[in-house]
């Protein structure tokens, strides 16, 4: 194992790929308790729905974000919302981040 | 942009690929700025709009009352116009907000009109308070010249500050707190000069206001 890599280990593996990164990083913008539709997000984000799924999956799954799908059919919405747990994870990584690039 | 997306190909397609911590801090902070420049509502530009607005809606007035002695009120032109900078300016706002909160859903969406109970209140106090001066006894100027001019500014801001700073918004409290300072001290210049004070005033307030959301960006 390199050395970078053994530095990296201390930044959350879930929140430390850029797709998922830029996810969270918008999502956290917004103030706590506001969702944001999966089609501005995707937008916003520029991938396509398939891979904005999975990564959406990955994070509701640690229970960084809470989806929510209103409506039927054609009419259905989905939005999306950093958890509590999401945003306490951010602040987390970022302070990671900021002593990992202080040490440097 | 480039750069960002070949990275998010790389990661998408092996997730077990490195991603340097320099490289990661560059993207949230560019990620963040990004989306805030997408959520921020009122825009520079609306801020701008709102300026020219403001002057050329106060501006109409203060030339048609100009002069008057005694003061007789704005023509019947000046306050179309008034009307039509304020409409053009309601219409600008609506656009703005729309793009901003664009598939954005509010946690209190149900309650947020009663955000607006104290600006309509406040607002709508000034003109009863106007009537009350009349009934009193107060000149036409001080009714029709200073009033309608001064008051709004300072109730309608005195609401805003105190709605800005339950919410911590350091940047509106001050404009709210400079739109109180302007209508107050505009009040010196009597019935016709009131309202050219008024809207340069303003002017400047929301065009430094501009100059702060601009610098705030690039911080």
């Amino acid at each position: 194992m390199t050395g970078a890599a053994t530095a990296t280990d201390a930044l959350d593996p879930l929140i430390h790929v850029p797709a998922r990164l830029r996810i969270v990083a918008t999502l956290a913008v917004l103030p706590d308790g506001d969702a944001l539709s999966f089609t501005r997000l995707q937008n916003m984000i520029g991938l396509t729905p398939g891979n904005l799924i999975t990564h959406l999956r990955k994070l509701e799954e640690a229970g960084y974000l809470k989806t929510e799908k209103t409506g039927n059919g054609v009419a259905s919405r989905t939005s999306v919302a950093l958890s509590n747990r999401g945003r306490k994870a951010l602040d987390s990584y970022t302070a990671a981040l900021r002593d990992l690039l202080a040490g440097l | 942009m480039q750069e960002e997306r070949q990275m998010d190909e790389t990661t998408t397609a092996d997730e077990g690929g490195e991603f340097d911590p320099k490289a990661a801090s560059r993207l949230l902070e560019t990620t963040k700025r990004r989306a805030q420049r997408q959520f921020e509502f009122p825009s520079v530009l609306l801020t701008l709009i709102q300026a020219g607005a403001l002057l050329a809606a106060y501006g109409a007035i203060w030339l048609s009352v100009r002069g008057q002695n005694p003061y007789s009120g704005p023509s019947g032109a000046a306050l179309v116009e008034l009307y039509v900078f304020v409409a053009v300016a309601s219409v600008a706002v609506g656009l703005e907000a729309r793009r901003a909160r664009a598939g954005v859903s509010r946690r209190a969406s149900r309650h947020e009109w009663t955000r607006a109970v104290p600006f309509v209140a406040a607002f709508l106090s000034v003109y009863v308070l106007m009537g009350a001066l009349r009934f009193d006894g107060f000149s036409y100027a001080i009714v029709y010249g200073i009033m309608p001019a001064a008051g709004p500014l300072i109730v309608v801001g005195a609401a805003t500050a105190g709605y800005a700073a339950a919410r911590e918004d350091w940047q509106l409290l001050g404009f709210a707190v400079a739109a109180i300072a302007v209508g107050a001290g505009s009040a010196f210049a009597g019935p016709a000069g009131v309202w050219g004070i008024t809207g340069v005033s303003l002017c400047a307030v929301l065009v430094c206001r501009a100059i702060v959301q601009v610098w705030q960006r690039r911080a």
